[in-house]
């Protein structure tokens, strides 16, 4: 049995297409991504999937519960952390966990354990007495997630989990994540964040207006593009019109700046690397680190999602 | 004998996510400012403004000022709470629970029903103290609190339904509706002295028959039987839940 089965799953807002037949399954204790651009349906699949909204068609079932005619079976196998930290500033930390835990029937005592717990593993059991409006936004998503894992769910829907968070927060909420995946609970996450998706998700699905581009691993999705190679370059000096000197480059198509370096994208890196070498003989810098790179997970969404790179950003292609 | 014991344990699920609810809204809500203003405030001055140069004596005030209590304390809870919570996006955590709507929508009034009960002690024994009102018979006053609180707070929760994170919003459109019952409703002139289409028009009233049971325990006779109170102020408490129910439902769409 799968622990997500979607089947042609789709939901209108009025004229506005907001899923387009979408399908696809999660197996248990697997990590399954939702990667899209905002406003490409990442949070209406979750609130489907977790029954707050009905789809207009298609069907979806958790641990084989059908969520729209079995909706309180299938919550009880789920936790579910929101895209905002919807907590009751009002409330001490403990306080929402308890709030949080009846709403799941749990029994005073286990629910008092399983509280006491969770608050040390995301370590603020020492503010539980607190009242949440004054802990940092970093602290408020660690007390959702500790929120959303009190009921030991089998499956864990986290909407956008480290967005914006603190170095500190989102290590630990990576940790808890790997944590949980290596004692079998699935994990359904969203994020704009590819690089959070390349690190923590088994599969990832890319999904665009409403509709899925593709699903499969980071490597083999990565090994999808393998035409898309670039060369990644720093150099011993800086010069303002370098960027536009690289892009010069035969056998350049692109070239983007990060941070103190450049990246040269190129179907054929032996040419360019031999371009780059000669430039920086003739401008007397010197080459600091020099890179061959493959297609990485963001290309891959850049492609499929239409999406294009400007020297100062991206934006969505019409 | 499964389906039965599965069904024993998700009602007593329900139950306990409703009370859950009913005191974390006690914990935040009670003492919001505006609550006080909007629940305990506003029917005091509304009473005064009644009370001043009526010559009707306590013996018809004081029941009539329990009745707008309730009707203003039991529907001002969630009219500010649940926008607040779709604006902090906390309703979503309701909404999401493996508990039905009727459970949110249950626990929802009980915060609004507890809450008019307490209130409505203030003017119940503000009349024993300082004007020494006698009351002849607890039973309709305990039920006719109990039922016009559950009534008005299952109302609350009604006009809560409608899909705004602006708690001013709800209480514009409460509002519309609290302040003409007061007038047709029997709380200041006695329904037999309504005009006809007035009289008429009162039937439709939840307060009619909550503040009939209440003046009752007052006067020792009522307008109504209070056979028919109650089972009328039933009939509103639930149709009030079956559309929240479904409001709630639609506007989750």
């Amino acid at each position: 049995m799968h622990a997500i089965e979607v089947d042609h799953l789709t939901k209108h807002f009025g004229s506005l297409v907001a899923l387009n037949e979408i399908s696809f399954t999660v197996s248990q204790g697997e990590t399954f991504g939702f990667l899209g651009p905002n406003g490409a349906g990442k949070t209406t699949t979750i609130r489907l999937l977790t029954g707050i909204s009905p789809p207009t068609s298609g069907s979806a079932t958790i641990f084989g519960h059908d969520i729209t005619t079995e909706t309180t079976a299938a919550r009880k196998t789920m936790g579910i952390v929101h895209e905002t930290s919807n907590i009751y500033d009002d409330l001490s930390a403990w306080q929402n966990l308890m709030f949080s835990a009846e709403l799941y029937t749990i029994g005073k005592k286990e629910r008092e354990q399983r509280g006491k717990e969770l608050l040390e593993l995301f370590g603020l059991y020492e503010r539980r007495v607190d009242k949440v409006h004054g802990f940092s936004k970093g602290m408020k998503r660690r007390l959702t997630l500790a929120m959303g894992l009190i009921n030991n769910p089998k499956l864990l829907f986290l909407d956008e989990p480290t967005s914006g968070l603190d170095v500190q927060s989102n290590l630990i909420i990576r940790d808890v994540i790997r944590d949980l995946t290596s004692r079998g609970v699935t994990v359904f996450l969203t994020t704009h964040n590819i690089e959070e998706a390349n690190l923590t998700c088994d599969r990832v699905a890319i999904i665009n207006k409403g509709r899925i581009a593709a699903i499969d691993s980071p490597e083999r999705l990565k090994s999808t593009i393998q035409s898309v190679q670039s060369v990644e370059v720093a150099f011993s000096t800086v010069s303002a019109g370098r960027e536009e000197d690289l892009r010069r480059i035969h056998g350049v198509s692109e070239v983007r700046k990060e941070g103190d370096k450049f990246r040269l994208y190129t179907r054929d890196p032996s040419v360019v690397i031999a371009a780059v070498m000669e430039y920086a003989q003739e401008n007397n810098t010197r080459i600091l680190s020099f890179n061959t790179v493959g297609p990485s997970l963001e290309d891959v969404f850049i492609k499929l999602t239409g999406l294009k790179i400007h020297t100062k950003g991206v934006s969505t292609v019409d | 004998m499964t389906d039965l014991a599965d069904g024993h344990e998700q009602l007593y699920a329900e139950l306990n996510a409703a009370w859950a609810i009913a005191k974390k809204d006690i914990a935040i809500y009670y003492f919001k400012p505006n609550i006080i203003v909007s629940g305990a405030l506003f029917p005091l001055f509304m009473f005064l403004a009644f009370a001043a140069g009526n010559s009707a004596g306590p013996l018809v005030m004081i029941p009539g000022l329990i009745s707008i209590t309730i009707l203003f304390s039991a529907s001002s809870i969630e009219p500010v709470s649940i926008p607040i919570e779709r604006r902090m996006k906390t309703f979503d955590r309701l909404v999401s629970a493996p508990i039905s709507l009727h459970a949110v929508v249950l626990g929802e009034s009980l915060s609004g029903f507890l809450y008019s009960i307490g209130i409505a002690f203030v003017p119940l024994i503000a009349g024993q103290l300082i004007f020494g009102t006698p009351i002849t018979s607890v039973a309709p006053l305990i039920m006719g609190i109990l039922l016009t609180s559950f009534c008005f707070a299952t109302m609350g929760t009604l006009f809560a339904s409608y899909p705004t994170e602006s708690p001013g919003d709800i209480m514009s459109m409460l509002n519309l509706v609290r302040l003409p019952l007061i007038f047709i409703s029997g709380v200041f002139i006695p329904i037999a002295s309504l005009p006809s289409i007035g009289q008429i028009v009162s039937y439709v009233s939840p307060l009619t028959y909550g503040n009939d049971l209440i003046q009752s325990a007052y006067h020792g006779h009522t307008h109504f039987n209070p056979v028919v109170d109650i089972a009328m102020l039933c009939i509103f408490i639930l149709i009030f839940q079956v559309c929240a129910n479904q409001l709630y439902k639609r506007w989750n769409e």
